[in-house]
């Protein structure tokens, strides 16, 4: 992918891994608020790996403790592994740490929005 | 001995013995067998560090095997319990010898333990009966053990809980705040909200268990409503139980789904009815659908933007159910729908009793 000409990139198509639907909620909200686009959400690793929808997205934003268990570094290894970057957005910090060589960020919650921010450019694999 | 000859750590329930000399060990082991006691038989200092760390139920010694270096190494093992940890420990005397004065030396030595002398020549009856009282304690201070590391499992789960609780009322709170037209709407949308959010944990946590009814919490969400004299919602549906994950944003998505229509849908005006129906579906899957549908209200016009509610009831149900819901702005009536399978959310999947009403 690439920039246009004036400079304007497109929007990230950023997938969402939460099993708290007010925080997958709130992080759309983030996402749009960012230009970015929320290109689809699981509350699994599971439903990660069964949805199509997963495959076409520029990167994605995590939770540690998911429907299916502990399960997000698990996520954000086979994300790794197709190449998609991902961001931990987690409130255990410590577990994050843990597996901090999977993502290329971590956003503690409760989420702040310039935090959330920053740290989503990072999902922009064209710099 | 090799080590994996060694008691499993943790279960506490076998005798150590340390009697090196004559055929003490041995006939003591025969005795204690012959009772169903589990034994491991230690002959030397480098052999007993390691049966210590074991975690034996009892030791059982004999006092001229204590050399000094013995001693300590007990000694040292006592100090390093845990402190749900008090290891008895049998020690046999003989009538010769000067034994006030190795009484006084081992509890010096050994403050942290539970002592038992007896004086050879003895019966077996006294020192099997002995020993069994013993290991008896030592399953209560197991006890104890096993309440002490489930409780730091309760707090180690209520701290993610409270985590997650917190995350939620903050991402409420940023939603309500960026749909809020002024500050006191802010306050009443975040209060209802929040009280929505804490009555639906407060019938999870009555109904003691991981389990609450949709019933029950169609009953606690439109409860208050009815009380002030809105009685124009009518669910039904048969029995089923959802996990608490799953209730919360099923009373959350009713919640959103109630204060629209007493706003500006159906319960707005005097004749306006609302129908909320849940069935299950058995062919597919069996699949849970469930319905909210609004008439007699005034005509209906779909928002220029989704506010708070409509977003939230797309991303909450679209995550509960696996598909996206069909809410429609009918211009009779809102109608809000949604099919999905039974397993993801209930917890008790093969519901068959039906009941209607509430």
């Amino acid at each position: 992918m690439t920039s246009d000409t004036i400079g304007v990139r497109k929007p990230l198509r950023i997938y969402c891994i939460e099993d708290n639907p007010l925080i997958v909620f709130h992080i759309e909200h983030l996402i749009e608020k960012a230009g970015h686009v929320l290109a689809g959400f699981a509350d699994s690793f599971s439903q990660l790996t069964a949805d199509p929808a997963a495959i076409d997205i520029d990167g994605a934003l995590v939770d540690v403790d998911l429907a299916d268990g502990r399960t997000g570094p698990d996520a954000a290894a086979w994300l790794k592994e197709r190449g998609i970057p991902s961001i931990f957005v987690t409130g255990q910090q410590d577990i994050a740490n843990l597996y901090a060589d999977r993502v290329v960020g971590v956003v503690i919650k409760p989420i702040v929005a310039q935090d959330f921010a920053d740290k989503v450019q990072r999902l922009d694999g064209r710099t | 001995m090799s080590s994996s000859d060694l008691a499993e750590p943790g279960a506490l329930d076998q005798v150590l013995i340390l009697a090196p000399y004559r055929r003490d060990a041995a006939y003591l082991g025969q005795l204690l067998a012959e009772y169903d006691m589990g034994v491991a038989t230690c002959i030397s200092a480098d052999e007993l560090t390691a049966y210590l760390a074991a975690g034996p139920g009892v030791f059982v010694t004999t006092h001229e095997a204590l050399t000094p270096t013995l001693i300590d190494i007990v000694a040292r093992h006592l100090n390093a319990q845990p402190p749900w940890s008090d290891m008895p420990i049998v020690v046999l005397l003989d009538r010769a010898s000067p034994n006030s004065r190795i009484r006084g030396q081992l509890a010096a030595a050994w403050p942290r333990s539970r002592q038992l002398f007896y004086q050879r020549p003895l019966t077996q009856v006294e020192l099997v009966s002995g020993i069994q009282s013993a290991l008896l304690a030592r399953m209560r201070q197991r006890e104890v053990r096993d309440h002490i590391e489930r409780e730091i499992e309760l707090r180690r789960e209520l701290n993610h809980r409270v985590k997650n609780i917190l995350a939620s009322v903050f991402s409420i709170f940023e939603m309500t705040r960026r749909g809020a037209t002024s500050v006191d709407a802010l306050a009443d949308d975040f209060g209802a909200r929040l009280t929505a959010l804490s009555n639906v944990h407060s019938a999870v946590f009555e109904a003691k268990g991981e389990a609450i009814s949709i019933a029950e919490i169609a009953r606690l969400t439109f409860d208050p409503y009815r009380q002030m004299g809105v009685s124009r919602i009518d669910a039904s549906g048969p029995s089923v139980m959802l996990t608490r994950e799953a209730g919360t944003t099923l009373a959350l998505c009713l919640h959103e789904l109630t204060t629209n229509a007493i706003k500006y849908g159906a319960l707005s005006v005097p004749n306006g009815q609302v129908a909320f129906h849940w069935d299950i579906l058995p062919d597919l899957g069996p699949d849970l659908s469930v319905l909210w549908q609004e008439t007699g209200g005034p005509p209906v016009v779909a928002p220029s933007r989704s506010g708070y509610g409509t977003r939230y009831l797309r991303a909450a149900l679209g995550g509960l159910f696996g598909a996206k819901p069909d809410i429609m702005f009918a211009t009779d009536g809102l109608r809000c729908e949604i099919n999905g399978p039974l397993a993801r959310v209930a917890c008790n999947p093969e519901a068959p009793d039906s009941v209607s009403g509430l």
